[in-house]
């Protein structure tokens, strides 16, 4: 049966698996909140672990990463020149190292070398790539997987120990995830504000002006005319007809002679 | 120096067939370095800093990192005699099933044949578009020649020319031309007035509106010859006998006179 680990255990219990199973390395993979991912990699009695977030996670089945090669064989290890400048790096830089390479004629190893790990430092993490070998000349095709790793903290001793050393740049997802919402938030509070004090603006900005007694000097208001009622219907007024003007018809007929 | 500490406590001398890391920077510039460590490449050339961001400059400095590695592990491991690569009968499990391989290799065809689609599509409009200028040109120049050949024989017979050199013009007009004048030309023919109608009216009887006055015409004094219309210029060769013939208003006093 499988040694299993339960969710209640501390972390130095898998200590104890990789005594029982006789390894001297191991991975350990870690999934919060079925969000983030935590990797530990940990050289198991006594050598140093390390703690990573990883991120940006393309696994095998991705169809776009046409690469394949032997299950067991050896890979190439490749590494940034960046791993030798920085004391952590380098000891980062000997773990994967250990790790991740395979031993000459180990049993269950295949005898070539056609695939590349390649470990570049960008942007303050590590980047992972698998790439196979098809030609002599270099020519390469992605394998997959691939993935960054964000430095957490690395521990003198195995899954515990004292902090050997601590990644300024590491901000937890979860703090990650709070600054976006507080961005957000704020971004709108602003809006509202704005309006707000737009609000006020208009309101402030009618001016009372006191008023000008030189402008109603002259005015004299009218006199008040009696209103008169009236009662009685106006004799209609007497119509004068002008006799130069001639009669419809005739107009009529003056208008067809002019055209 | 903690860390500097566990490093040492970490690190393992192993030949490096063991280990088979590489440390280069992407340009490939390689310098070996001793035998036990790794293939130490210091950068010699500076390397620009890669945008993160930019995901195809970033790739494409892993793939060069990678290579470089490649090109500079790869004579090395022939040298130890460690074989790089698989033999084409060398079957074994490998790192994708064949399935997933399948997979990735329809995905492939599919989007190639998709591709091939659109192309094929753009080049059949094309052609039809080609098609269809070269039906409508050759349609009017039917039409024209169809024309020109009725002309031809409309003038054959008004008298105009009696050569029947129209009938041959389709097959063989380079010929004709050499054959050219052949007979004479009946110099006068129709009147010099008749020849003027005839162009400009044509053949093939009456055309709509095709005598009507324009403004051009009607201000064209060309044709008006004073000497002739005020019958003052020399009579060539006395033509018929003047026939002075006196007015009405002359006749008429004559008439009442004789009476």
């Amino acid at each position: 049966a499988d040694t299993k680990m339960d969710r209640k255990d501390k972390l130095f219990v898998i200590n104890e698996v990789c005594e029982i199973k006789n390894c001297n390395k191991c991975i350990f993979f870690e999934a919060k909140k079925k969000q983030d991912l935590y990797m530990w990699l940990s050289n198991a009695p006594q050598g140093p672990s390390a703690k990573f977030l990883v991120q940006n996670i393309h696994t095998l089945a991705e169809l776009k990463m046409t690469g394949n090669c032997l299950r067991g064989s050896r890979p190439l290890l490749s590494f940034d020149p960046t791993f030798d400048k920085e004391p952590h790096y380098a000891l980062l830089k000997e773990l994967f190292i250990q790790i991740f390479s395979t031993p000459q004629y180990h049993p269950k190893s295949q005898p070539f070398v056609d695939h590349v790990f390649t470990f570049t430092v960008t942007d303050k993490r590590i980047w992972f790539r698998n790439y196979q070998i098809i030609e002599e000349d270099a020519s390469l095709v992605e394998i997959g997987p691939r993935f960054v790793l964000n430095l957490i903290k690395i521990f003198q001793g195995s899954f515990g120990g004292p902090t050997l050393y601590e990644n300024p740049y590491y901000q937890s997802p979860n703090t990650h995830r709070r600054l976006i919402r507080l961005s957000v938030a704020a971004k709108f509070r602003e809006k509202q504000q704005v309006k707000e004090a737009q609000k006020i603006k208009k309101n402030e900005s009618r001016m009372l002006v006191k008023d000008d007694f030189t402008e109603t000097v002259f005015e004299t208001p009218a006199e008040e005319k009696p209103v008169e009622v009236q009662l009685v219907k106006p004799e209609p007024k007497a119509t004068v007809k002008d006799k130069r003007k001639p009669r419809k018809t005739q107009r009529k007929k003056q208008k067809k002679l002019f055209r | 120096d903690g860390l500097k500490r566990s490093l040492g406590d970490l690190r393992r001398q192993l030949a490096w067939v063991e280990r088979l890391d590489v440390t280069l920077g992407p340009v490939a510039a390689a310098a070996d370095g001793a035998s036990h460590s790794p293939g130490e490449g210091h950068s010699a050339s500076h390397k620009e800093a890669v945008d993160p961001e930019n995901d195809f400059q970033r790739e494409m400095s892993f793939y060069r990192q990678a290579q470089a590695a490649v090109l500079e592990a790869l004579p090395r491991l022939h040298k130890l005699q460690v074989p790089t690569r698989r033999p084409d009968d060398y079957f074994a499990e490998m790192a994708k099933s064949d399935q997933q391989m399948q997979k990735i290799r329809q995905k492939l065809k599919s989007k190639q044949e998709a591709m091939e689609k659109t192309e094929k599509a753009k080049q059949l409009r094309a052609l039809r578009k080609y098609g269809k200028k070269v039906q409508t040109e050759i349609l009017q120049k039917r039409q024209k020649e169809k024309k020109s050949m009725l002309n031809a024989v409309k003038k054959y017979q008004k008298g105009l020319s009696d050569k029947l050199d129209f009938l041959d013009e389709g097959q063989t007009s380079s010929q004709g031309n050499k054959k050219g004048s052949g007979s004479q030309r009946v110099k006068k023919g129709p009147n010099a007035k008749r020849r003027y109608k005839n162009q400009k009216f044509g053949f093939g009887g009456k055309k709509k509106g095709s005598k009507w006055n324009t403004k051009e015409s009607f201000n064209d004094v060309s044709s008006f010859k004073g000497k002739v219309a005020h019958n003052k210029g020399p009579r060539k060769a006395g033509k018929k006998a003047l026939n002075k013939r006196p007015g009405k208003r002359a006749r008429q006093k004559m008439k009442s006179r004789a009476r």
